[in-house]
């Protein structure tokens, strides 16, 4: 049970960072990227890693969903996380 | 009547637009590679027209979203269904075995994110490395043998029917369709590899309904629950890859293509909605191997036209 509380505040947390590192890849181009991002360019730039943006959104949410349903209430028998 | 991009040059006409919508309705659908034919017929009718052109891919964006909105529209009841199936598990923290549409729903979900990431990640780069019709040709190849494999490695038992009954529960009043039910019977592990299965679309000639009803039949569903499922399956995906790149149409890669699009668009969504209407009867009592026939022969035929 502890175990599944664990499990469940890492991909929550782990979620949440996505969901922040899809709106920042969103935000701001590349230039200005924090450098360890991957995708940063030092050099003046427009461009912005909306597919980068929009993937690390699409995991997060995903994340956020495999904690959601963890710490819900289970059906015995009932395979109810995806 | 053609259409002049903005520096004055040809881009494409109202007959090929025409032409290009209905050859993309039709083959989205059919397991015979939407993305194939359109490298390999304009090859073979010498059109000029490139896939890597900023200008056709805006047009094939039209395309696209009219496919999207058609199998969202045919399926609707069950989209509604789906929906509500989906919000009742997020409310209630639970996918009930019993709830077959919020177990539809994120079956539909899992398979959808991998296909996603990996369309995100690679489709520009495979399409600038196959994008060509002799490569278009050696895939839809490809294609056919899966298909057929599709059809030898078919499991049949447990059958999709009996699985469906297991999971009635004495007296319960079904609240959704049997179809639904018999889908909702997948397991999660065989959704998200039916759903990765979709991203080997990213290939132009490999079909992407082909390859998901393929899946499909290989962990146990009928030809026409199959189906049903891949077009479920493709709704989001191709309708969020259009819309992602809906601002090429109506920018400046969109110059001289935007009345060709609408053209095409249009053409795309009658074609769909009929392939679609007569896919769903034609899976009722028939099998895969007769797009696997062509998708060989029509493959090995462009393959040799463009080789000698």
């Amino acid at each position: 049970m502890r175990s599944d509380r664990l499990l469940a505040a890492l991909a929550a947390l782990t979620g949440l960072a996505l969901v922040a590192v899809g709106v920042i890849y969103i935000a701001l181009n590349e230039h200005d990227l924090p450098s360890f991002f991957p995708g940063h360019v030092s050099h003046p730039a427009s461009h912005h890693h909306v597919k980068h943006g929009i993937a690390a959104i699409l995991l997060g949410l995903a994340c956020l969903a495999f904690a959601w349903f963890r710490t819900g209430p289970r059906e015995r028998g009932a395979a109810s996380t995806p | 009547m053609l259409v002049y991009a903005a520096g004055g040059g040809h881009v494409i006409t109202y007959f090929q637009a025409v032409v290009i919508g209905l050859l993309q309705g039709v083959t989205e659908l059919f397991p015979i590679s939407s993305l194939g034919h359109a490298v390999i017929l304009p090859k073979l009718l010498g059109w000029h027209l490139s896939q890597k052109q900023p200008y056709f891919l805006a047009f094939l964006v039209a395309t696209h979203l009219a496919t999207a909105i058609v199998l969202f529209l045919f399926f609707l009841p069950e989209w509604l269904r789906i929906l509500r199936g989906l919000g009742r598990s997020l409310r209630d923290r639970q996918i009930s075995p019993r709830d077959a549409d919020a177990r539809l729903a994120w079956l539909l979900v899992v398979g959808t994110i991998p296909a996603g990431l990996l369309g995100l990640l690679f489709e520009h780069p495979l399409r600038s490395l196959f994008a060509n019709p002799k490569a278009a040709a050696a895939f839809l190849m490809l294609n056919g043998l899966l298909l057929f494999a599709s059809e030898l490695l078919r499991r049949r038992a447990p059958g999709a029917p009996e699985r469906a009954r297991a999971l009635e529960q004495p007296g319960e009043t079904p609240t959704s369709p049997e179809a639904e039910k018999r889908l909702a019977t997948l397991g999660f592990r065989e959704a998200v590899g039916v759903g990765t299965a979709q991203a080997a679309a990213l290939f132009p000639g490999i079909s992407r309904a082909g390859v998901t009803m393929g899946g499909g039949l290989f962990v146990g569903l009928t030809h026409e629950d199959a189906a049903r499922y891949a077009f479920l399956l493709a709704t989001p995906i191709i309708g969020a890859a259009a819309l992602l790149k809906l601002p090429d149409l109506f920018g400046s890669n969109g110059n001289g293509v935007r009345g060709p699009a609408l053209a095409g668009a249009v053409c795309a969504g009658v074609a769909a909605w009929a392939s679609v209407k007569f896919l769903m009867r034609y899976f009722e009592t028939n099998r895969l191997t007769p797009f696997a026939a062509y998708c060989l022969l029509a493959g090995t035929a462009a393959l040799l036209v463009f080789v000698f």
